[in-house]
């Protein structure tokens, strides 16, 4: 095993672990809530505590606008953001995978000649995020649906909505390698149909499902960033009005970010935390990915003649 | 015959599916105890019905924009020019460096590089963006130089610079991958060895030997690279603050008179006008790449 494949199951393993006991060990509950106080220290010098307290010994990570605990709220959001991510990940590539093979292996026309551009292709020109903001913009802000229902509804969508990319571009690849000779010259010996997607187009195609797979799941956690940047939190959004705020239901880390947007400048740590646990995230998986890649290149892989 | 048959039917197709999905505010609705979802089938068919007839008397290219009312045709012409501008930059300088240093990432040993430009790979792009104008502002506060507006003010003045880095950075990223993994695969074929062994120079295999036989592969993925890029407009236009077509739904989906179908629709209409114009023209740029290439 190498060392990027090693850091980065670690950093992965301590993430899962976080999405599934952190909450037995964050040092405040979620309801924990600081309130202004005024305290005369041991001087006799008044001091105003008022939330958001900054990171300390007594917050690690501070608090929010409203006081509550922000490592708290990242421990509780945590399982929404691991889970539902690789799940739709895996799930778009695996049967996004499986329709693309099939789709490329069988195609009618030769390749090399001009094909009819597909009309799914070009539907691509809708991005994947303006669907899904006219599906949840009317459901998703003060639902009385349960955080999880809606989660397991985005999950859907977003398996669904993503299908069409993975097919396409497995779609292509397949067909380009269909026409290799050594699938030719494995048809010309009697191999059939299922040998062929098995021996030899999978095989080949193993390398570009890795790669898809982080890629779908980093684009999957994007996506969940870019939606809690239009205040749609995987989850559900609370919406508070006059002030108009948004709050995340499920403390999911993208949603945690969007409400904190505003904070950039005056108190950044609302959102430079929330911000560097999501990036350590997708850091870890990109490591996974990218260590396996070496493990299998070192295993199979032909060298470069340069 | 059939192929023709083919590509009329994506006319049809794309229009049904872009009726289908502006009418999804209308069609998804919570019940009036709002514990579960219902579909509204008859205020969706009413909206589809009215753009229809819409058509004729012109209502349906006309909408609000806040309290006054334009007409769509008027309009849309100076957003679909920022976001095309936008896009078609982004693509093809993103595209043109993309291949070039992958290229060079396939030969060359500089791991320590590989990496770093791997993970600005895989940094969404909101984060990059809120980055970025975090370390202009940074900047100009610490020495009071402003490098690059972070965000238009008015069309007339709008910010140019980091837009176009943010629309660049993805594709670029995900060019040089596909690129350095492809041509890393290609140069372990047989032909390469071969080409070596009668004495042609490394740079004459790699462009005329081995390119050629990786722009299909980048030829396969421009769908999804392009998927990519309009997915990315999305937040470039709205954490710019620049008025392109993508704004233009999101501002204005919604009026004070409740949901616009008519503006959806004729909006994401224009983003399919959009792609169209946007893959030619880098479907163009590869074929010409393939043409100076292929001897």
């Amino acid at each position: 095993m190498n060392k990027t494949l090693l850091a980065g199951l670690l950093i992965t393993a301590i993430m899962i672990a976080v999405a599934l006991f952190g909450g037995y060990f964050a040092p405040h509950d979620l309801k924990d809530q600081v309130k202004i106080e005024y305290i005369v220290n041991d001087q006799g010098k008044g001091e105003v505590i008022a939330p958001p307290v900054r990171p300390g010994s007594n917050y690690p990570f501070g608090t929010d606008k409203n006081g509550y605990d922000l490592m708290a709220k990242l421990m509780d959001g945590a399982k929404y953001t691991i889970f539902l991510s690789v799940g739709i990940a895996f799930m778009r590539v695996f049967i996004g995978g499986m329709l693309g093979m099939l789709l490329g292996y069988f195609r009618t026309n030769p390749a090399g000649r001009l094909r009819a551009p597909s009309s799914w292709n070009f539907l691509n020109g809708i991005p994947i995020f303006l669907i899904f903001w006219l599906m949840l913009i009317g459901i998703s802000i003060n639902p009385s649906l349960s955080p999880l229902a809606i989660s397991i509804l985005m999950g859907a969508v977003l398996t669904v909505v993503g299908l069409p990319s993975v097919v396409s571009s497995i779609k292509d690849k397949t067909s380009v390698i269909r026409d290799r000779a050594f699938v030719v010259a494995s048809q010309s010996i009697g191999a059939g149909h299922w040998k062929i997607i098995r021996s030899h187009l999978f095989p080949h195609l193993k390398e570009s499902f890795l790669i898809m797979t982080v890629q779908e799941v980093i684009l999957v956690l994007t996506l969940f960033g870019q939606l809690a940047i239009f205040n749609l939190f995987v989850g559900g959004t609370t919406m508070n009005f006059d002030p108009a705020e948004y709050f995340s239901r499920t403390n999911e880390w993208g949603g945690l970010i969007g409400q904190a947007r505003n904070s950039m400048y005056l108190y950044s740590w609302i959102l430079f935390i929330p911000l560097a646990s999501y990036m350590l995230l997708i850091t870890g998986f990109h490591l996974v990915s990218n260590g396996l890649e070496a493990l299998y290149k070192k295993r199979y892989a032909k060298f470069s003649h340069f | 015959m059939a192929r023709v048959v083919k590509s009329a039917m994506t006319v049809p197709l794309a229009f049904v599916f872009i009726f289908f999905m502006a009418v999804l505010p209308h069609l998804l609705q919570l019940n009036e105890s709002g514990s579960s979802l219902r579909l509204d089938w008859s205020q969706s068919f009413t909206a589809v019905k009215d753009y229809f007839i819409g058509i004729g008397t012109g209502e349906s290219f006309r909408f609000l924009a806040g309290r006054s009312e334009l007409v769509f045709w008027e309009q849309i012409g100076g957003y679909f020019k920022v976001s095309l501008l936008n896009i078609a930059g982004g693509a093809l300088i993103g595209t043109t460096i993309g291949i070039l240093i992958g290229i060079y990432f396939a030969l060359s040993g500089a791991d320590w590089l590989k990496r770093t430009v791997e993970f600005i790979g895989v940094v969404p792009d909101f984060i990059m963006i809120l980055l970025l104008q975090f370390l202009i502002v940074f900047v100009a506060s610490e020495t009071g130089v402003v490098l690059f507006q972070v965000a238009s003010v008015t069309a007339d003045d709008p910010a140019i610079i980091l837009p176009l880095i943010s629309s660049l950075i993805i594709p670029a990223n995900y060019m040089i991958r596909n690129v350095a993994l492809q041509m890393k695969l290609t140069l372990t074929e047989d032909y390469i060895s071969f080409a070596k062994s009668r004495g042609l120079g490394k740079w004459y295999i790699v462009f005329y030997h081995a390119l050629p036989n990786v722009l299909p592969f980048i030829k396969a993925d421009l769908h999804k690279l392009l998927g990519i890029l309009m997915g990315n407009i999305f937040i470039v236009e709205y954490l710019y603050n620049m008025h392109g077509v993508t704004m233009l739904l999101f501002a204005d989906a919604f009026a004070n008179e409740g949901y616009q179908y008519a503006l959806v629709v004729n909006g994401l209409l224009t983003l399919l006008v959009l792609y169209a114009v946007v893959f030619a023209l880098l479907k163009t740029y590869l074929w010409g790449w393939e043409k100076v290439l292929v001897r």
